[in-house]
């Protein structure tokens, strides 16, 4: 989230689209409620079944899934053509006004710069013109045929209501009014969010699904402000941390792209190539320096860099591409750290078939996760049979499993970053159960073990394990505060832990400082002694305090736990003011030029005496080259969101010849259904009962009790024609496999009239597996190995199906 | 003490269903797993171990399309109920604020109780052989508590205070909702059977969430506590004992053999 | 046995004494008033977060001072009345929290241990059909030699235009997304220095 939850109660208008706040976030309606309260905001839901948010949204929309970008993109037409953006904060706050190079082009879903082959662009072709002092070619008038907005306008014309609507299956009056009721943001005085979660995200063009989000707050002045933003509701309480500490293949802590072996091949080469010339980023060496510090203590940044994994060049080593690579063999030993990919993984059983390929398998849990039984005759059991790929029985299987119980989240204690950043403490409330443990014993006492093996080994291949520093304390648990002190960061002092660093601005790149995640740094400012002061995550003063008589707080509750980057809890705050720094709307004042300096409800995101009207005084996003927010930028398939059907799609690109996003990675051809076969569009979701792969929820009385089994939602016409009961037992197939489910026939999902034609669209719940209070069938046995074009993640969102009477 | 009350606002509840959970939290309530039957409701109504749900009715208007209700259901807290007059044994009683409270050392589980109530609230629990039901968290509005369906409730759709000051937030909010796209808005509770202590706000006529526009105690359960039930109490135990001539006591009987309490609404 | 009886006293009259809230070094205003009704003695209150979704609200563990290691120690888990977030409130997920550790047996109406919960270490070997029991010590030294080994063999100090690439790419790491901050620090640490490049976990699916 740009901007976080209590916020939400600032808004003027609340896009929910990809996501269903309600149910899988319920406390967003605790502020949306407020809001409407408050404020008169309108409430809009965008999504292709009514769910428990569109029950309580002011304006219901549906669309077809996987056609955000055709929905967004007419939306973005008709602001544009109407004059409808924020024209201001578009001006000085965005690259609107740039200049692209004339060898921008795009011709039929095409961009420029095009290998069909290698289905990858060559993103140098989208460049801007440069002046000759190095700066950006701008025409402020946004008159130019080359400027952003004027290619934005014309990139977007051939996305008329008529033919969205077509494309969506959204009702033409709905559409109408969602786009009347958003497009009033606009206004300078006005804020609109968009609240997206995996219904945007899942798809294989689910990066620029986020994008086309992005553009339209840029464009209606809605980001770095009170009550707006681009909000990613995440979907596990540390996911966010999970992220910033990078436990992902292609970045390492604090979001620094991980080494390439060609492309990175030392620690010069790296901070070369990686250090932009402007924005905030020009300091990466000092957080990679540090980082290695941390990791390493003893040695010379330059020399460790050696010690970290290099990866093969432009190899895709992602989720789907990691389980592909299992199935081929390439994988022999895996650690899971709570984690259920048969049940939540795509094509679930091909994942399950991979796990076999593995010598051994380390999983860790609280509970028996299907995935740790992945070789059990349970895993075996279908509801046909049909087995696309093979699945053994546990005989043949020969995968050493090691499972270890971990203990409970109140049965330990540690901080989660929830999606709004705060990082916000556990204390540790009961004993773990039985001889459960926490996890981060587990790694320690591990770290410890693999060092001990490798002690005395003078091998150069075995430093970066020898050498590897692990100094948390005595006694099998590590002192938590030694960790929260290293995250920070410190100055090193004869090759040990010096003094604490205030905040990452003190981090140097000669080796003189370690630090364990640069955007937490400031986090353990200080070591006082007292750790329940000096650790700010335990802070829990839930005051929101006036600063100015003027600007009346906005629910930052600064000194409530921490929040990245520096407690700043909106960012891009810089827009929340005019270009000559007096806030748009008083009553929701983010920061505001107080004559000699930034002052505000919140942490400048800016510098903190940087004139408005001097120099870089509206340059308000600090973390981008080219220092405004990118409309037009850099993806890999273009520059601008563009419209492309899903893999598996009951129809054609109306849009444009492209059925497929070019830039896609196909990994199984063979496995893509077609309508003869398949003709109803499936997608997956959740409830607000369970969560994620059900491990967690199904083990849970309570809550096996508020949903006791695996449904799919269809509609009455669809049940009709199949002459399928409420109620009853169904068999969902796909070219991947099939699944028993119940049958929820509701009103709430309708056939959507695509180009003249009804398609229905049927939703299954993939929480379920055969453990648990509540067991079902993995809904993730029907999902494609296919996913989006620049992060893979899987297209669990719109596939092809086929439904009947079990 | 003031009568104390729950107002819960349906245009406020997003159906999360923290309260049906807290209620089992604070009053150490195992679950009852029952299988899905097509719609999200758990159960068809409360049971001997779940004194709370939410009910999910769908439908769909000419005018205004779909929607999809949701409404927290369970013991009323009658001004004058219908329970504590039936029961042979005296083991319901009034607070002083309002709550209708059910003494299970007092209970003979007869499930008398069930029959009356207008809503079939009291249900029996075959583990104890006792009728069970919505406490309106006494314990914990004694000690100056809010009961915990209401501490839970994360959007604000339901309250607790005092019934005077609730209810004129509840006409407040009837009217903003009458004239923000809910003509049929209205208040339940404040007049029914001459005034209940759970104060709902609905954005629909009553019959949409599944409640009785005029809910009455049945006839012959009237006779039953005017007439039999003060001079020939002692009955029931002796009915439960064998006799099973009464419309009463055959279906009480029925039921005392089955797992837990159905009985209610088909 | 349940922890505690809240069960209703009779309702006049009823005076039941108060129990200070142990002092935990700090701000649990909202809390310690609410621990005051709850009328058990040595109630402990500790705030958490919940470990479900992303919102980060904060809940309240109650436990029961004193209660035994090995068995049911919760009175309750309610949201946290002092958070910003959520501001006491709890959807049915943060509501069932104690459901985690401890529940009420559908049979006896007993507190117990949530029997799916592990409990103890547990091993399949290769072709077999169950799982052993094992002891912790068994385990780290089993898997911290599984590590050494597959490392050992596949591992690339150089590839083959003479990089120094330090991986291994037999090796794979998944999940994390529930785990704490600390624990990621330390694991985001380790896979870096066994030369993992195969390091996966929920955000991208």
């Amino acid at each position: 989230m740009t901007n976080h939850w209590v916020d939400l109660k600032n808004t003027d208008c609340a896009l929910i689209i990809g996501s269903n706040a309600a149910e899988n976030h319920p406390i967003s309606f605790k502020w949306l409620t407020q809001a409407r309260e408050k404020r008169g905001a309108k409430i809009i839901n965008v999504d292709p079944r009514f769910t428990r948010t569109s029950a309580r949204a002011d304006i219901y929309a549906p669309l077809r899934s996987g056609t955000d970008i055709a929905f967004i993109g007419g939306m973005m037409n008709y602001i544009l053509q109407n004059k409808r953006y924020h024209e201001e904060y578009v001006r000085w706050y965005t690259n609107a006004t740039f200049i692209v190079k004339d060898t921008y082009g795009f011709d039929d879903g095409i961009f420029s710069g095009y290998d069909p082959e290698k289905r990858k662009y060559d993103g140098a072709k989208w460049a801007f013109e440069m002046n000759e002092d190095g700066t950006y070619m701008k025409d402020m008038t946004m008159e130019d045929p080359r400027c952003v907005l004027q290619i934005m306008k014309k990139h977007y014309e051939r996305y008329d209501i008529e033919l969205v609507c077509r494309i969506t299956g959204t009702p033409k009056n709905k559409y109408m009014e969602v786009i009347e009721a958003y497009a009033a943001t606009g206004a300078p005085d006005k804020v609109g969010t968009i609240m997206y979660a995996m219904g945007t995200t899942q798809h294989t063009v689910g990066t620029e699904n986020v994008r086309s989000y992005a553009i339209l707050q840029l464009l209606l002045g809605n980001i770095g402000r009170a009550g707006g933003g681009v909000n990613a509701l995440r979907g596990e309480s540390n996911v966010q941390g999970s992220t910033d500490w990078a436990l992902l293949y292609h970045i390492l802590p604090g979001y620094l792209n991980t080494p390439e072996a060609k492309k990175h091949p030392d620690y010069a080469t790296y901070n070369a190539v990686e250090t932009p010339k402007t924005g905030y980023w020009v300091n990466k060496p000092k957080f990679l320096s540090s980082l290695l510090k941390c990791y390493w203590m003893e040695d010379d940044p330059a020399k460790s860099y050696d010690y970290l994994p290099k990866r093969i060049d432009g190899k895709n080593y992602a989720h789907i591409a990691m389980f592909e690579d299992m199935y081929k063999g390439i994988i022999k030993g895996m650690i899971i750290w709570g984690s259920n990919p048969i049940v939540g993984g795509p094509n679930a059983n091909k994942e399950q078939k991979a796990l076999a390929n593995l010598e051994w398998l380390v999983a860790i849990d609280l509970w028996q996760t299907e995935t740790s039984e992945f070789w059990s005759y349970k895993a075996l059991e279908r509801p046909t049979d049909k087995d696309e790929y093979d699945i053994k029985p546990p005989e043949e299987i020969k995968t050493d499993v090691y499972f270890l119980p971990a203990c409970g989240s109140y049965e330990k204690e540690g901080s989660v970053s929830n999606s709004g950043r705060w990082m916000q403490f556990r204390w540790k409330a009961a004993d773990p159960v039985g001889e459960s443990k926490a996890d981060l014993e587990i790694v320690h006492k591990l770290a410890l073990k693999i060092k001990e093996l490798y002690a005395g080994s003078s091998r150069v291949e075995d430093e970066p394990i020898t050498r590897l520093t692990w100094e948390y304390g005595h006694g099998d648990h590590p002192d938590i505060d030694i960790i929260a002190r290293e995250i920070n960061g410190f100055t090193v002092v004869d090759g040990k832990p010096g003094p604490q660093v205030a905040n990452f601005t003190k981090l140097m790149d000669d080796g003189t400082t370690a630090c364990g995640n640069w955007i937490y740094s400031g986090v353990y400012p200080a070591d006082t002694g007292n750790p329940d002061v000096d650790y700010l995550a335990r802070r829990r003063i839930n005051t929101d305090d006036q600063v100015d008589p003027n600007y009346p707080p906005i629910g930052s509750y600064s000194q409530w736990s921490w929040c990245w980057p520096v407690n700043r809890r909106i960012i891009y705050n810089r827009c929340s003011s005019t270009p000559e720094g007096v806030p748009w709307d008083p009553n929701r004042a983010s920061i505001w030029w107080a004559g000699e300096e930034w002052k505000g409800n919140d942490i400048p995101d800016f510098g903190k005496t940087t004139d408005p009207n001097g120099p870089g005084g509206r340059n308000a996003f600090i973390m981008r080259p080219e220092l405004v927010g990118c409309m037009y930028s850099k993806c890999n398939e273009g520059p601008l969101p563009e419209h492309y059907e899903p893999w598996e799609s009951p129809i054609k690109n109306l849009l444009n010849n492209q059925d497929l996003n070019p830039a896609v990675t196909v990994f199984e051809p063979d496995k893509q259904g077609t309508t003869d076969k398949y003709p109803i569009i499936g997608t997956t979701y959740r409830v607000s009962e369970h969560w994620q792969s059900g491990i967690m929820t199904r083990t849970q009385p309570w809550l096996a009790e508020l949903m006791p089994n695996c449904f799919v939602e269809m509609s009455e016409e669809l049940a009709k024609d199949r002459d399928i009961k409420n109620g009853s037992e169904v068999i969902i197939s796909t070219t991947r496999g099939d699944i028993k489910a119940l049958a929820c026939v509701t009103k709430r999902f309708k056939p959507f009239l695509i180009d003249g034609n009804y398609v229905h669209q049927v939703g299954v719940l993939w929480h379920f597996g055969f453990n648990g209070y509540a067991p079902g069938e993995p809904a993730n046995r029907l999902t494609p190995h296919v996913g989006d074009a620049n992060t893979t993640i899987p297209e669990y969102k719109a596939w092809l199906c086929d439904v009947r009477r079990a | 003490m003031a009568r104390m009350t729950n107002l819960y606002d349906v245009s406020k509840c997003t159906a999360c269903r923290g309260c049906q959970v807290a209620c089992k939290d604070w009053n150490q309530l195992p679950a009852v797993i029952e299988p899905f039957t097509g719609n999200y409701q758990t159960h068809e109504s409360t049971n001997g171990d779940t004194y709370t749900i939410v009910k999910f009715m769908e439908g769909e208007d000419p005018v205004d399309g779909i929607y999809w209700n949701f409404l927290k259901y369970q013991c009323m807290h009658c001004s004058d109920p219908a329970c504590m007059s039936v029961c042979p044994q005296g083991a319901y009683s009034k607070t002083s604020w309002g709550a209708t409270f059910h003494d299970p050392d007092k209970c003979i589980g007869c499930q008398y109780c069930t029959y009356a109530c207008p809503f079939e609230i009291p249900k029996y629990r075959k583990r104890e052989d006792k009728i069970t039901k919505c406490t309106l968290c006494v314990d914990r509005v004694e000690e100056g508590l809010t009961p915990a369906c209401a501490r839970t409730c994360p959007t604000g759709a339901l309250t607790f205070g005092n019934r005077d000051e609730l209810l004129q937030v509840a006409e407040e909010r009837v009217k903003f909702l009458r004239a923000n796209g809910f003509p049929r808005a209205t208040i339940y509770g404040k007049l029914e059977l001459g005034g209940l202590n759970k104060l709902y706000v609905l954005t629909d006529t009553p019959d949409k969430f599944e409640l009785p526009i005029d809910p009455k105690v049945p006839g012959q359960i009237t006779f039953w506590q005017d007439w039999i039930q003060p001079y020939f109490g002692w009955l029931i135990p002796v009915a439960l004992a064998g006799s099973a001539f009464s419309f009463v006591t055959t279906r009480i009987l029925a039921n005392k053999n089955g797992d837990h309490t159905e009985g209610g609404h088909e | 046995m349940k922890v505690t009886r809240r069960q209703f006293l009779k309702v006049t009259g009823a005076t039941v004494a108060s129990f200070a809230v142990i002092d935990l070094g700090f701000d649990m205003t909202a809390t310690a008033s609410e621990v005051q009704g709850m009328r058990t003695k040595g109630v402990k209150p500790l705030p958490t977060i919940c470990p479900f979704c992303g919102a980060g609200c904060g809940l309240v563990v109650f436990s029961k001072e004193g209660a035994p290691a090995d068995g049911p120690q919760l009175l309750s888990v309610q949201g946290d009345p002092d958070n910003p977030i959520n501001r006491g409130g709890a959807c049915s997920k943060g509501s069932a929290l104690m459901n985690i550790r401890e529940i009420y047996s559908p049979e006896t109406g007993e507190q117990e241990i949530n029997p799916e919960r592990r409990t103890k270490p547990l091993f399949r070997e290769g072709g077999t059909t169950k799982w052993v029991e094992k002891d912790w010590d068994w385990m780290f030294e089993e898997i911290a030699n599984r590590f050494k080994q597959t490392r050992d063999e596949y591992f690339e100090h150089k590839d083959e235009n003479g990089i120094i690439v330090n991986r291994c790419e037999a090796l794979a790491s998944m999940g994390g997304a529930a785990l704490d901050n600390e624990e990621l620090q330390l694991i985001a640490k380790l896979s870096r220095a066994l030369g993992m490049t195969y390091i996966e976990h929920q955000a991208r699916i």
